[in-house]
């Protein structure tokens, strides 16, 4: 059986595809459901159709990122598997790593020609279980995190909850932007970077005021902020 | 009181539709490797799985667990069950999430921002497949052909969409932005120079942002107060 075939082959395509319908399918129903809901709610189904406009804009650019690692991961796993990992949990990096680790545990680096069908079985098992551990921890706790959520609401002032939301997300996001703009070994700035989040940031900001008075830069503000920051930094650097 | 009742059916619907699902995942994660076994005899043997789980352990199983806890009071529920099976979550489906709440001028934490957040983010799910599922066939062919600014400006993408969303996460309440950012870089800054782990310091920044949340909760309630 020839390593390429296989991992390019029919079987694979099949057996690949039934990830990728579990995630469809369930944004599907969840996205039925939640417009179900919002007519409950009193939201006209012009409320939904702006939030479906902005969020297909401010998902087009950072969707076509992973784009390049997809072209350096197809001749190494197979469009297949590339493809559903890629569409699944876990960083298009992140697979590579994992697969490379994995085929590492019997000594085969991914990467030359010995890389056979052993060692794929190797990589496969191996962003299965990463994956799995998302999945787990998704699986037995978010319906407990929920039930919690409610509780603090009935406990607590409201006003107080919606502060504690806020400040989470915003530690959360200072330290993923934090991360992007101060370099790991020796303290110092990534210039590159900094002129992204900066530039992107002032963008969103000077966007988000006109977004008050316009009502229609508002879907597409995140989108134009990022790609504003990207060519700034790109010429800049 | 009816609309807490609406409120608790719908978060116990979309629970077990988000059981039923992520099971599902869980199944079809397993199902290449499985088929490999199925129809070429190949599969690592039981201690080989277990030193490849460890070494999985050993890299990720930190974000196993401090992803989903992080992430969830700016996901919400359904957000959370399709976040942590289609991935891409800080720079697709929070960003998705958020925009979505502000097109349609909803307010975040309420019933009508948690459906809005889980419209745009099921919809930034369709995209992002969509677009996987596009280049998987053509990228090869178009990728080359893209002008070297635009592979230059795509390294830059995680800052740019990070300093934009954070603006526009800091909008409602702009001080807790500001001493959140201040905080952030300094906690990592000093992270750098003692050698924190990662992870930690995603906790620790995080931790700074509720305490600082609570600073002006405290200060703006006084102030209504009186």
């Amino acid at each position: 059986m020839d390593f390429i075939q296989v991992i390019n082959g029919k079987g694979m395509w099949i057996a690949s595809s039934l990830m990728v319908i579990v995630v469809i399918l369930q944004s599907g129903i969840f996205f039925a459901e939640a417009l179900s809901e919002s007519k409950k709610l009193g939201l006209s189904q012009n409320h939904c159709i702006k939030a479906v406009r902005s969020a297909i804009i401010t998902s087009l650019g950072p969707s076509l990122a992973p784009v390049v690692v997809l072209m350096a991961l197809i001749p190494v796993l197979g469009a297949p598997t590339t493809w559903m990992r890629v569409c699944d949990i876990g960083a298009a990096e992140t697979e590579l790593a994992i697969a490379t680790m994995s085929a590492n545990v019997i000594g085969v680096d991914i990467r030359s020609a010995t890389y056979d069908i052993r060692a794929y079985s190797y990589s496969l098992w191996g962003m299965a279980l990463n994956n799995l551990g998302w999945l787990l921890f998704t699986l037995l706790f978010t319906h407990r995190m929920s039930g919690g959520l409610q509780k603090l609401n009935e406990k607590y002032d409201p006003n107080w909850i919606k502060y504690l939301m806020a400040g989470a997300a915003l530690g959360l996001f200072g330290y993923l932007l934090a991360g992007q703009v101060i370099t790991k070994g020796a303290i110092g700035v990534k210039m590159g970077h900094l002129y992204a989040g900066a530039i992107a940031g002032l963008a969103m900001f000077a966007l988000s005021k006109i977004g008050k008075k316009y009502s229609v830069i508002r879907e597409p503000a995140l989108g134009i902020a990022m790609i504003i920051g990207m060519l700034s930094a790109a010429v800049l650097s | 009181m009816s609309n807490g009742f609406k409120q608790v059916s719908f978060n116990d619907r979309m629970n077990r539709i988000g059981i039923i699902t992520v099971s599902a995942a869980i199944v079809a994660n397993f199902v290449p490797a499985v088929y490999l076994w199925w129809s070429y005899g190949v599969i690592p043997s039981i201690p080989d799985i277990l030193k490849i789980w460890a070494v999985a352990a050993a890299a990720y199983g930190v974000s196993w667990i401090v992803q989903p806890l992080s992430f969830f009071a700016v996901l919400g529920t359904v957000g959370q069950y399709i976040s942590w099976i289609a991935g891409t979550v800080s720079t697709i489906r929070v960003p998705a999430s958020t925009m979505a709440q502000k097109a349609a001028d909803v307010e975040p934490g309420t019933p009508e921002g948690d459906v809005i957040s889980a419209i745009g983010i099921a919809t930034s799910v369709f995209v992002s497949v969509g677009i996987v599922t596009i280049f998987v066939f053509v990228g090869s062919w178009v990728i080359p052909m893209l002008p070297s600014i635009i592979h230059k400006a795509f390294k830059y993408i995680l800052p740019a969409i990070f300093g934009a969303l954070f603006v526009s996460l800091s909008e409602r309440y702009p001080k807790v932005g500001a001493s959140t950012f201040a905080a952030s870089i300094a906690i990592t800054v000093a992270a750098v120079a003692f050698k924190i782990p990662d992870w930690l310091i995603g906790i620790l920044i995080i931790f700074s942002g509720i305490l600082l949340s609570r600073v002006f909760y405290k200060i703006t309630c006084h102030r209504v107060k009186d």
